[in-house]
């Protein structure tokens, strides 16, 4: 196993330095000069140029980018222009709380995932399959932001049981935290629980046609054993493929979710920065997420070498 | 004895003519139809806006928030007191405008591109690289990186949707070709002494073309999100210019008092969202079958 992650660490490792550079080379390239925005209306020409001259804008590119890496490495990662203060203080605060939101949406869209795509293959009557593949249609189709409005009408304000958006977080008061987590996490997690669904529903029809299921079947084991037990683990390898790529979805979908619900997390700081052009804020959120998608493929991969020793062997 | 003379049965005129397009035949459907009315309801309401409407949408009358019906506006106003029936008819062309731009853009670049995979390996392993760093970003994310680069606006959202929409038509294409070329008819082609052009346009396209026009619709709706979401947070359509996302995200802080503000960008959004998904689920089975 340790051998497996010494072989897959470099090219991870690759891939992040390869997105910095070219996360910090496209914003370089961007027309408008953050000295000029930052000097006000009509500077001179000498305060353009010590604002630029202190922000260590005139060096060449790749001395900026060296310095710019360099103190990533460290842990620095520069001021904000616009915002204010550092940018580790500043992605520090809003990180926990989109990792907050993501994670429960991730535990609702991996709970339904099976509880839908368990239902799929046990419920045989003809009225509970319509109704099944209606949900999971319509959590599939409709965008997360339309849903959410809806839930924030009927469950905050016709019916008012759950706040209409803000957020506390679940390590200070998990009750009242897990009442704000509740809608946006689960607004969040509908279309990849539908994604999901599908997968664990295909993969398990699949494992109950082969051999061994029929076999069990034949040698009288129940087939509730037959679909938890033999089914369910050999359809799970694909459905943690598709989890990993749907952390990434969530991770993104969190961005708007959390202007809908007005939770402070990266999205809303990643808004406000790219509106307000602040570059040392938008390549470190940037950054960030990519750092995510790839950690996330690792682990992936990991889990999957875990479960299936062919690929960690070969 | 007078023969019989045998005439043949007059034979009963067929009460419908079939249908030999597939992909028409898929449209005629329940499914179908129901698609084609939802977007086609929108579509001309957007287009008839002049005609719906007398109101100027960027016109700020002083009844700021007024209910459906009051004063002349059939769906109120919104809390700069505009009409809020002609900013969603206006927010609707905003849309088509957007969506028209960019999905042709989309479609147009990523079957370039497959085509360009399929004639030689180098060409392939390149453009399947290009493919996998522009998904590896989850559309908003693309989005936020493109504005951050070019500034909030149409362009950025068309260049933003287009950029999500090139690998999911190449790929489809690709694999479709690659997928078709193998086949037995594909194969008896090239004995039968078909050129490579002639294989691929005659032959393979024809047949590779399916999941690409089913994505077509698909593509729609993933761009009315797509727009829909850039313009709520702000990074898309630029204020006072209406869109759906910029209504439904001015009108959620009156969301308690005034529901029917957010109604109409949400309703809208929907239809066109579940009306393209029918379209996609029809022509998917019109061409399967």
């Amino acid at each position: 196993m340790t051998k497996y992650l010494l072989r897959r660490l470099p090219s991870a490792f690759g891939v992040l330095l390869l997105a910095s550079f070219v996360i910090f080379l496209i914003l370089r390239a961007v027309p408008g000069d953050p000295a000029e925005q930052l000097a006000g209306n009509d500077p001179s020409q000498e305060a353009v140029d010590a604002i630029r001259r202190n922000l260590g804008l005139d060096r060449p590119l790749l001395a900026q980018y060296g310095t710019w890496l360099a103190d990533l490495v460290r842990g620095d990662l520069g001021t904000s222009y616009m915002i204010g203060g550092s940018v580790s203080d500043l992605l520090g605060q809003r990180l926990g709380n989109t990792l907050e939101l993501t994670a429960g949406s991730l535990v609702f869209s991996l709970t339904l995932g099976l509880a839908l795509g368990i239902a799929g293959v046990t419920v045989k009557n003809r009225f509970g399959q319509t109704l099944l593949s209606a949900i999971n249609s319509v959590s599939l189709i409709v965008p997360p932001y339309v849903s959410g409005f809806l839930l924030v009408f009927v469950f905050a304000i016709a019916w008012p049981v759950l706040p209409a958006g803000g957020h506390v977080s679940v390590f200070d008061d998990p009750q009242i935290g897990f009442q704000y987590l509740l809608m946006p996490a689960l607004v969040l997690a509908l279309p990849s629980a539908a994604v999901l669904a599908r997968y664990v529903k295909d993969g398990l029809q699949q494992a109950l046609g082969e051999d061994y299921a029929r076999t069990a079947k034949s040698l009288g084991v129940a087939p509730r054993r037959i679909l938890w037990r033999h089914a369910l683990p050999n359809a799970l390898p694909p459905v943690l493929t598709v989890l990993g790529m749907q952390i990434g979805v969530l991770i993104g979908g969190a961005v708007i979710i959390e202007a809908v619900f007005a939770w402070p997390g990266l999205g809303l700081l990643a808004e406000q920065a790219v509106t307000e052009r602040d570059y040392p804020v938008i390549q470190a959120v940037l950054l960030f997420l990519v750092a995510v998608f790839v950690v996330v493929q690792l682990l992936t991969d990991l889990a999957y070498a875990l479960i299936d020793p062919r690929v960690r062997l070969g | 004895m007078a023969t019989e003379v045998l005439t043949p049965l007059p034979v009963a005129a067929p009460k419908t003519r079939r249908v030999h397009n597939r992909y028409l035949r898929g449209l005629l459907t329940p499914r179908g139809v129901t698609g084609l009315t939802l977007v086609g309801v929108i579509l001309l309401a957007g287009l008839a806006a002049p005609l719906l409407t007398s109101h100027d949408p960027n016109f700020q009358s002083a009844a700021a928030l007024a209910g459906p019906g009051s004063d002349g506006h059939v769906w109120g106003t919104d809390d700069l007191g505009r009409d809020l029936l002609s900013r969603i008819l206006y927010g609707i062309r905003t849309d088509l405008l957007v969506v028209l731009a960019a999905v042709p853009i989309g479609l147009a670049i990523g079957c370039s591109l497959a085509l360009l995979a399929i004639t030689h390996r180098v060409a392939d392993v390149a453009v399947q690289r290009l493919f996998d760093l522009l998904q590896s970003f989850p559309g908003l994310i693309l989005g936020l990186t493109i504005t951050a680069i070019m500034g909030p606006g149409k362009v950025t959202i068309i260049t933003v949707i287009a950029l999500v929409e090139i690998p999911a038509f190449g790929r489809l294409l690709r694999g479709a070709i690659l997928l078709h070329r193998e086949r037995e008819y594909a194969v008896a082609a090239r004995v039968g002494g078909a050129g490579p052009l002639r294989l691929l346009t005659r032959h393979v396209l024809p047949n590779a073309a399916d999941p690409v026009v089913v994505q077509i619709a698909v593509s729609m709706s993933i761009a009315v999100i797509l727009e829909g979401a850039m313009s709520f947070i702000g990074i898309g359509v630029r204020p006072p210019d209406p869109s759906l996302g910029g209504i439904l995200a001015s009108s959620r802080p009156y969301l308690e008092d005034h529901f029917t503000y957010a109604l109409g960008p949400l309703v809208v959004i929907t239809a066109l969202v579940v009306g393209l998904n029918l379209i996609a689920e029809a022509l998917n089975r019109g061409a399967r079958r």
